[in-house]
């Protein structure tokens, strides 16, 4: 009895193996996801802003709570070599790094300046890092995803 | 509270692995790609809106200095702007600063000849007005000078100079015309015509002037005579040479909205000044005939001229081979004096030049008034009478040879 048990099982454990080795198994390494030059884009009303060029569009809402600020004329908005998108905005005192999901943007990582908040931020795209610079202060950060 | 510090120590180790401050101002990727745009945009506006060449010279060191200033950044602007490239945005401001600075050149050019055509409008103007003024003062004075004929021949010989010097002036401006218009092109013809409202007086209204001013001195030349009019009516003809060369190029020009009706009103008018001066022409040349003895046919037209002499000189001659009297030798002489030292001599070139006579016409009247020569000389009868002289010697001679003969004895013969 114990025997056909174990034959049962070890049958039904093949099965599973097999049917997992047919699914989709391709994956494409070292995809560059990176924006050449940041997006700086008008939220809209409610609080919405859409980069037409490199189609994303979504809600800022979340974001401007975490500031503790009600609205921002523009944000600013690049995505590093790895695909993780980093946003920021004049007066923040922080970056949002968020990672792309399905139909959503989660935070990966909240990264403080330093100091007083961004007067003039803008992001510059370099080989391995994102480049911060608050062209009111001079400061420049380098920033990663990690 | 210790692990707090700990981890946002952490924290920001991590994430400004290579932070670093710096007192020189930094410069935004964003920000360079936006300027480059706004001073390319700029730049190919002020190209747009440029008139001047000095202007577009300008904006083209511009250019220069803004490919320079940007050459460095040309990778993040071809990202910004892609698919567009830094190059192919300068290029094709470049071009268009090409054709802006051709389409200002020619602007320019145009400008410049439309000021030089109202200059010598201006000139021409003022030259015609004076010669009217003068040739008014003329004409009253002549009017007036009717009782004293050495006056009145010093005024005339005036007033034909003054027509002279008007006819010499008008033909420069016809040269002048024809050197420019006679080989312009259609689009050097458009590009006037946009240009020539700004004139005052352009060349068609000019010629349409001068020939109104030709008639009224055709109507109003009372006091001249038939070399004159032979001169008006060969100006007449060298102005419709020129008319013809040029004519529909002016309209086109200077009337592009009507260029046909434009022509029509000059061709009706060059119809009228010809009526006119032949009006006069054919009185004043019956008259010179008539004045010297030589009754033509009437005659109003130059075919009618040309007819009416071949008329007379072919009569001439059959009467001169049926009488052959020293009366019509007296006609041919008479005529052929007129015809050799006046006609021919004085008038013939203007003749020609006027479309009165052909070289060939004059030619045709020369042969018959050579045979008209043979025929109306006199034959004399001296030759007859020699002849009946001599006769009548040698018959008395022989009539005596033969009296002699008969006259003399027998010879005897001695045996």
């Amino acid at each position: 009895m114990l025997k056909q048990a174990t034959i049962t099982l070890s049958l039904c454990v093949a099965l599973l193996f097999g049917a997992a080795a047919c699914g989709p198994s391709l994956v494409i390494q070292n995809v560059d996801y990176s924006q050449p030059i940041e997006s700086v884009l008008t939220p809209d009303g409610d609080a919405m802003v859409h980069d037409q060029r490199f189609a994303i569009k979504f809600s800022i809402s979340s974001i401007l709570e975490e500031e503790g600020v009600s609205s921002v004329d523009e944000i600013r908005l690049i995505r590093n070599r790895a695909g993780y998108y980093f946003v920021t905005a004049e007066g923040f005192s922080n970056v949002y790094v968020f990672e792309a999901d399905e139909s959503e943007l989660k935070l990966a990582k909240k990264i403080e300046i330093s100091g007083d908040s961004l007067g003039q931020p803008a992001f510059n795209q370099r080989d391995t890092y994102i480049e911060l610079v608050d062209r009111a202060t001079g400061q420049t950060y380098n920033l990663d995803h990690n | 509270m210790k692990t707090l510090l700990k981890q946002r120590f952490s924290l920001l180790a991590v994430f400004l692995l290579f932070a670093s401050t710096s007192v020189v101002a930094q410069q935004s990727d964003y920000q360079i790609q936006q300027d480059f745009r706004a001073e390319l945009s700029e730049l190919t506006e002020r190209v747009e809106t440029a008139v001047t060449t000095e202007e577009l010279s300008e904006i083209e060191a511009e250019i220069d200095r803004l490919e320079g200033q940007y050459a460095e950044h040309t990778q993040i602007i071809n990202s910004a702007i892609y698919p567009d490239t830094f190059d192919g945005s300068l290029t094709r401001l470049r071009n268009a600063h090409t054709a802006a600075m051709d389409d200002a050149t020619i602007i320019e050019e145009l400008n410049e000849r439309i000021d030089d055509l109202t200059a010598e409008m201006d000139v021409f103007r003022n030259r015609m007005e004076e010669m009217n003024v003068e040739m008014s003062s003329l004409q009253d004075q002549l009017e007036r000078a009717e009782a004293n004929e050495t006056r009145q021949a010093a005024l005339l010989r005036q007033y034909r100079q003054n027509i002279d010097q008007r006819n010499e002036f008008v033909s420069e401006f016809l040269e002048e015309l024809l050197s420019k218009y006679q080989t312009m092109d259609r689009t050097t013809q458009q590009e006037i015509a946009e240009a020539a409202e700004r004139l005052d007086d352009n060349p068609l209204e000019m010629i349409q002037t001068i020939v109104i001013e030709y008639i009224d001195l055709a109507d109003q030349a009372t006091a001249l005579e038939t070399p004159d009019f032979v001169a008006m009516r060969a100006q007449h003809g060298y102005f419709v040479d020129i008319w013809e060369r040029i004519g529909e190029r002016l309209a086109n020009t200077f009337e592009p909205e009507s260029p046909v009706s434009a022509k029509e009103e000059v061709d009706d008018l060059l119809t009228a000044w010809l009526l006119s001066v032949d009006n006069q022409l054919w009185n004043a040349l019956d008259s010179a005939f008539s004045q010297n003895g030589i009754e033509l046919e009437p005659f109003a037209s130059a075919e009618d001229f040309n007819t009416a002499l071949n008329s007379f000189v072919d009569n001439a001659y059959e009467i001169s081979l049926e009488r052959n009297s020293e009366e019509d030798h007296e006609i041919y002489r008479n005529f052929s004096s007129f015809w050799n030292n006046t006609v021919k001599a004085s008038w013939g070139d203007l003749l020609v030049e006027g479309n009165v006579l052909s070289h060939t016409d004059i030619a045709a009247i020369d042969l018959k008034i050579a045979d008209w020569s043979d025929a109306s000389a006199p034959t004399s009868n001296l030759m007859f009478i020699l002849l009946l002289i001599s006769i009548a010697i040698i018959i008395g001679l022989v009539i005596l040879l033969i009296t002699k003969t008969r006259k003399a004895p027998p010879k005897k013969i001695d045996k």
